[in-house]
């Protein structure tokens, strides 16, 4: 039984240690933050750069002289961003987008943007179902 | 000859799959880039498999003292090692044009680069030990260990906010988001991949054997059969 306790203590005790790890570097392990988060005042500082992710709310994109603005939404709140530089290739209404830069207290200004895919794959033909449940043809 | 059969298998159902993820139509909203799946997605699921089987053969040799299990163990390992860089190679070209970035430090990327480090290390680790049994008996402490972080990763995009979107097949809802062509050819991708395993497998674990034999011979000081016309005098003298 002994031999089996030299084995057992240690990878219990691993486990211990890495599931704390997880639990507590949960908050750094997120990505980007909502707009929900960040209406509640998740960033306070104007010039602490972090990433914001949500979907491209429908009917708000406007190419500025710098870039694009439009808004963000998590389903709950929505943000406005004012993007500097040209817009991922996919970056179009209702996609998921990640932009990286700074909130003022009102709007979010970014320089880099990332497109973020759902995990669904549809034929053109298909039905496109949308991550909050509604079913539209595309 | 079984080693033979398998390879023409492997081989015949890897041009089916390839056919059938060229031939289903694109997916909607990536176009022809969304292919990558096909070879992405089962490059994953091999990388699974065989540190799963790695774990389970690791087991096996506690219990058994068997060195066949270990023979398992590494094969595996260095598949599944092979297979985990794959699908980060195959991740990020495919990263590139959809998200915009060859990589990004989000939490399924780096748990991926994470367990292919740590299984570089189990072959590392291994190649600091002659001993067959106490090689096996560390390694297979570490195979056991190291499969912890399996599902760590797979999960990891439904535990953390990531930009790698959650898993599309094996998710908590059990309802898999994909039409069927789509999802046709990927389960041939998986297939496929999975016959390949097999193959390498049984030609992996040969090479184990044949190595097991060789470090036995040199070990040994037994007279063999034509020493007389000189066997190679490998033993290793060292003065300090």
């Amino acid at each position: 039984m002994k031999r089996y306790l030299r084995f057992v203590i240690p990878a219990g005790l691993l486990v211990v240690i890495l599931a704390g790890l997880l639990f507590a570097l949960s908050d750094n392990l997120v990505f980007f933050h909502t707009p929900e988060e960040v209406l509640d005042g998740a960033i306070d500082d104007p010039n602490q750069r972090f990433r914001l992710g949500g979907q491209v709310e429908a009917g708000s994109i406007a190419t500025t002289a710098e870039g694009v603005t439009f808004f963000v939404g998590d389903g709950k709140q929505l943000v406005q961003v004012f993007h500097t530089g040209a817009p991922q290739e996919l970056f179009q209404e209702g996609i998921g987008v990640v932009v990286e830069g700074v909130w003022d207290g009102t709007a979010f200004h970014s320089d880099t943007m990332l497109v973020k895919h759902d995990e669904q794959y549809r034929t053109e033909d298909g039905v496109y179902e949308t991550p909050d449940g509604a079913v539209t043809s595309s | 000859m079984t080693r033979t059969y398998l390879q023409i298998a492997a081989i015949g159902t890897m041009v089916t799959a390839l056919a059938a993820g060229l031939l289903v139509p694109a997916d909607a909203v990536q176009g022809d880039v969304g292919r990558l799946m096909y070879v992405h997605v089962p490059g994953a699921w091999l990388a699974y498999l065989s540190f799963l089987v790695t774990l389970t053969a690791s087991v096996a040799f506690l219990f058994t003292r068997k060195l066949r299990w270990d023979r398992i163990a590494v094969s595996s390992a260095e598949i599944g090692v092979y297979f985990t860089g794959l699908t980060i190679a195959l991740g990020m070209i495919w990263a590139k044009p959809i998200w915009g970035v060859w990589w990004t430090w989000d939490a399924r990327l780096i748990l991926t680069a994470v367990m292919f480090f740590v299984y570089l290390g189990y072959l590392a680790l291994r190649k600091t030990m002659t001993d067959p049994i106490v090689r096996a008996k560390r390694s297979a402490v570490f195979g056991i260990l190291a499969a912890v972080q399996i599902p760590i990763v797979h999960f990891s995009v439904e535990w953390w906010r990531s930009l790698h979107q959650p898993a599309t097949i094996i998710r908590p809802d059990a309802s898999p988001q994909i039409d069927p062509p789509l999802f046709a050819a990927l389960m041939m991708g998986v297939a496929a991949f999975t016959v390949a395993y097999v193959a390498l497998m049984a030609v992996r674990i040969e090479l184990a054997r044949v190595d097991e034999a060789i470090d036995a011979a040199h070990n040994s000081n037994a007279v063999v059969a034509g020493d007389a016309v000189g066997r190679p005098n490998l033993k290793v003298e060292i003065h300090d």
